[in-house]
């Protein structure tokens, strides 16, 4: 009898139904009305589309020749890279050598970390001083080094430097996190062993922590790539509508710009799917390029 | 039969979670609740209001919650002056003011928009009463001026009736005007005293502007303070009317190619003339407005044209505490004046762009629930009373019939030199950008840094913005 209320599956159907509906509303409803406006007319958020445009793909065609797709896919692609190189790189690194000190190490897990639960938003504000033409703090701190004219970070040659550089910042802290944790997890016993056997201190990083930490690198380089898509908030702060000459959109920003400043709404929808199927193939990549190992 | 006791008290906290989850339901209807409880204060406030001679024409009940969206908020002049009208009106009535109001940008707008379309509209909103009100006064959802009268035959009486502007959807009128606006061009003295250039007056042209300019360069400022990548709006605006008269700006062209098309190209091209001669900041396409507008206040650009809003902008900056107006630095706001736009062609200098062109609309949604009703009214009646309407125009034009004479002992000196600059102008004209909103708008303002470098050409912007906007 006191086994049957195992095998009784009735109540955990009854404790999965609120979130199973709190799903379908705001996640898969949403989703799949999304694609039917990408193929609809639809000028205003939050209206009802009653007619599809002519033809039905429109949009999709109007994808293929609109130059600032590509340059948002492009410039996302360049995230993502920037992102695994400038994040989970230097978050390697940073864990390597926070792990070899003796003494700190829980002063610096918080100093890395602590950027990721600061708004993105504030962040993006705090950046636009430090990066103002006239005159933030990089300009001020060249100018006391002798430099004559101010540099506008935001120029079209390097604007995507600029953006970018926050938030490789940002987010070096969360896979820090991951990895020094992944790091602790592998057997003193190891190191000990090799420092006997006369491995020298890199040798021991080499043969020992990176091939042991490989698949908590992978989890954080899919993290990584695909967390690189969702990067919204602080670009569109810094450089709202894609400033300068629309240069600097990502396909979140891109997005965004086309719903609400140019009302082009049936259109964001259609950029919508395409990032999603975006998404989908690099995440599928990106898994197949950083398969985890059974050990 | 200890499991089963523990899974009956998880099912009993999950089922609790759920109800409180539920519970979110309650509070907000709860706000009725809420409301009940803080009647009786608010009763009597509303006591204390109905003794007042000057208390609203529309009886309230004194425990109502508006929701109240506006454009007074940022840098507008009058965002103090409506923070204490709300206080005003709340202290009066005992009703309470939910205020979401916002810079006006077109992140604004869409908000609105689409909160009419989805059905969670303010109760009072002023807003633009041009095209970009189309929306929701097509699907019906704002009340018009005389189905209000119908019920409050006073309401909006003591505004001069054709100065009242009707829907472009329907010739109706809907918008109460509080305060009008112009727009014309702030000059920082002190550099021109640098570059030894007088301060233009009002036959000043596009050439002798030119000219200017070039000395302002030479001196190592910029002339003009203005983001094109960001809020070209007023060049946008002036450029074209340069290129036409007063009687013809209002007309949106058929095509990039009629005569009113090629004056919008010529306009556009003025602008990428004035950018290629170096006359815009160096960073104007890469800049946000904030940026530029420091420029000018901190002594680095000359020229800034902007609307009669930017003067409390101008005067915030010479503050030492931009909420505070007795730490003014009035030595500081003196280097600062206020002129007309350089002309060109049939409009003279003194034709300046301005008007009514925002009101107070009163939503159906709010109109249409007894509790709401008179108190949205009673709101409106007194933002746009005549005690009230004057603190708000300031300087500037409203619409009232029996409009006080200004005193202007209390104005400081930049208010003073606008209301000389507002008595010398010939005309006033409406701006085209506000018949000209939405996806038409986007090849000639967010496309303009690619318009003045080159990579488009303005009559194909123009023609891409004119095809959208017939289109609509």
């Amino acid at each position: 009898m006191g086994a049957n209320i195992y095998r009784n599956k009735k109540p955990a159907l009854a404790f999965l139904l609120p979130a199973f509906l709190f799903m379908i509303v705001f996640l898969y409803y949403p989703f799949f009305k999304n694609i039917l406006n990408s193929f609809m007319h639809l000028k205003q958020l939050g209206a009802s589309a009653t007619e599809f445009n002519t033809p039905w793909y429109t949009n999709y065609e109007e994808m293929l020749h609109d130059p600032y797709v590509w340059t948002s896919v492009k410039n996302t692609i360049i995230m993502m890279l920037v992102t695994l190189v400038g994040q989970v790189g230097i978050a390697i690194v940073l864990a390597l050598m926070v792990d070899n000190i003796g003494r700190g190490k829980q002063f610096f897990r918080t100093v890395f970390f602590f950027p990721i639960v600061i708004s993105a938003t504030a962040l993006g504000l705090m950046f636009n001083l430090i990066f103002l033409r006239d005159k933030g703090m990089i300009n001020q701190i060249l100018e006391i080094l002798g430099k004559q004219n101010l540099t506008d970070w935001k120029a079209e040659g390097i604007a995507l430097v600029t953006m970018m550089a926050p938030v490789m910042w940002q987010y070096v802290g969360f896979y820090f996190v991951i990895l020094v944790t992944g790091l602790n997890n592998i057997s003193d016993e190891l190191y000990e062993a090799a420092r006997i056997d006369g491995a020298t201190a890199l040798q021991r990083v080499r043969y020992i922590s990176v091939p042991l930490l490989h698949n908590v690198i992978c989890t954080c380089s899919v993290l990584a790539v695909t967390g690189a898509l969702k990067v919204f908030d602080l670009p569109w702060v810094m450089f709202p509508k894609g400033m300068p000459l629309k240069s600097t959109f990502l396909t979140g920003t891109y997005m965004y710009y086309h719903t609400m400043e140019t009302k082009n709404v049936d259109y964001g929808a259609a950029l919508a799917v395409l990032i999603v199927v975006l998404g989908v193939v690099l995440a599928k990549i990106v898994n197949a390029i950083f398969r985890e190992k059974d050990y | 039969m200890k499991r089963k006791l523990m899974a009956t008290v998880l099912a009993g906290a999950m089922a609790l979670s759920v109800t409180a989850c539920g519970g979110g339901n309650t509070a907000s209807t709860g706000g009725t609740e809420d409301a009940g409880t803080q009647a009786p204060a608010a009763d009597a406030a509303a006591d204390a209001g109905e003794e007042d001679a000057g208390a609203p024409a529309a009886e309230t009940s004194g425990s109502v919650e508006l929701v109240v969206t506006t454009t007074f908020a940022g840098e507008d002049s009058n965002a103090q002056n409506y923070k204490d009208a709300v206080k005003g009106w709340e202290a009066e009535t005992g009703n309470a003011v939910v205020d979401t109001s916002a810079t006006a940008d077109e992140t604004f707008k869409t908000r609105v928009a689409t909160d009419f379309e989805t059905g969670s509209e303010p109760d009072v909103l002023f807003f633009f009463n041009g095209a970009d009100s189309n929306s929701f006064i097509e699907a019906g959802k704002v009340v018009s001026i005389d189905e209000i009268r119908a019920e409050y035959p006073d309401y909006a009486s003591n505004m001069n009736e054709d100065l009242i502007a009707a829907s472009l959807v329907d010739g109706k009128k809907y918008a109460v005007p509080a305060n009008g606006y112009w727009e014309a061009m702030f000059v920082n003295t002190e550099i021109l005293e640098e570059a030894g250039v007088a301060m233009p007056g009002a036959d000043y042209t596009m050439d002798q502007f030119k000219a200017d300019c070039e000395k302002i360069k030479a001196a190592g400022y910029a002339p003009i303070a203005a983001a094109l990548g960001n809020i070209p709006h007023y060049w946008w605006e002036f450029a074209i009317f340069n290129n036409q008269s007063p009687a013809t700006h209002l007309e949106i062209p058929e095509s990039a190619g009629d005569e009113n098309g090629q004056a919008w190209v010529a306009g556009m091209n003025d602008i990428k003339e004035l950018y290629e001669l170096g006359y815009f900041p160096e960073n104007t396409l890469s800049a946000t407005d904030d940026e530029t507008f420091a420029m000018f206040t901190e002594g680095k650009a000359a020229f800034l044209i902007d609307g009669s809003w930017k003067v409390g902008g101008i005067v915030n900056s010479c503050q030492s505490d931009p909420n505070d107006p007795t730490t003014l630095d009035s030595a500081k706001l003196d280097k600062f004046d206020v002129t007309y736009v350089p002309g060109k062609g049939d409009r003279k200098a003194t034709d300046l762009i301005g008007g009514l062109s925002s009101g107070y609309f009163i939503t159906r949604k709010a109109w249409d629930d007894p509790a709401k009703r008179a108190a949205a009214v009673s709101f409106v009646e007194y933002l746009t009373s005549d005690e009230m309407v004057p603190k708000f125009a300031q300087h500037g034009a409203s619409a009232l019939k029996n409009a006080p004479e200004v005193d202007s002992s209390q104005f400081n000196s930049l208010q003073i030199k606008a209301m000389n600059m507002m008595a010398g102008t010939t005309s006033l004209t409406g701006a085209v950008q506000d018949l000209f909103s939405g996806d038409c708008r986007v090849s000639t303002f967010d496309g303009m840094p690619e318009i003045v470098t080159g990579r488009v050409a303005a009559e194909d912007a123009v023609a891409e913005g004119l095809e959208a906007y017939h289109n609509q």
